[in-house]
């Protein structure tokens, strides 16, 4: 699937990535993985304001999810 | 009633947005607005050459006109403008304009207030402050969400 990252997280991780999971993926599985694979994104990925869109629609952390979703990870929001 | 609710990727003109503002209210009584401007110094006290707005290609702009709409819901006026920027914002340029409008001035003041809170923490922008040392990303703090808090 694709993972799509904003923010302080593109910055470590870069704009897109593109995962191997496996099949029944829950978003707070995805991110655990991504966390390791990524430890300088860990504490952002991990962060209770951080959220997780797909198709642009916040989604929990036991959403499942498919091979064929664009995964979005957005860290914290700010304007003003 | 109107809602205005717009993305801007270049430099805006608050005076004209508060023109445009005053003349939908012509004849309601009472006109609020808010700027934030683009700060020339960071927290620590370095000196901060722009402030760098990243968005999402649909979330931002849908938070914003998100935030506008329940403004206007929540409080009785009767026109209700936001104007943000994103990309790059060099010091001194203004980062978002919030403005309502309304038939007694207590509902303008509290509907730009609530504008304000709520786009600190809500509006879908990964800001960063870049200067001589490097760039900081900057969220809100706790006092951003507690302000935010107090509309509950």
């Amino acid at each position: 699937m694709k993972v799509l990252f904003y923010g302080r997280l593109a910055d470590v991780i870069g704009a897109e990535l593109e995962v191997n999971s496996p099949a029944r993926c829950s978003v707070s599985q995805l991110r655990e993985r991504l966390a390791t694979e990524h430890p300088l994104a860990a504490q952002a990925l991990r962060s209770k304001r951080a959220r997780t869109c797909v198709g642009d629609r916040l989604v929990h952390d036991a959403h499942v999810l498919s091979a064929a979703d664009t995964v979005e990870f957005l860290p914290p929001v700010s304007g003003g | 009633m109107s809602v205005v609710a717009r993305l801007e990727e270049s430099a805006f003109r608050p005076d004209e947005e508060l023109a445009a503002l005053l003349k939908q209210a012509s004849e309601d009584g009472a006109v609020v607005s808010f700027v934030g401007v683009a700060r020339p110094t960071s927290k620590t006290g370095d000196p901060v050459e722009q402030l760098v707005l990243d968005h999402h290609p649909t979330l931002t702009l849908q938070s914003l006109q998100d935030i506008a709409v329940s403004a206007a819901e929540r409080f009785d006026v009767t026109h209700v403008r936001v104007v943000h920027r994103c990309g790059e914002v060099r010091s001194g340029e203004p980062i978002v304009f919030a403005g309502a409008a309304s038939v007694h001035r207590r509902s303008a003041f509290d509907a730009a207030d609530y504008l304000m809170d709520r786009l600190k923490t809500e509006a879908v922008f990964w800001k960063r402050e870049v200067g001589a040392s490097g760039s900081e990303w900057i969220e809100p703090t706790d006092a951003d969400y507690a302000d935010r808090d107090r509309w509950g």
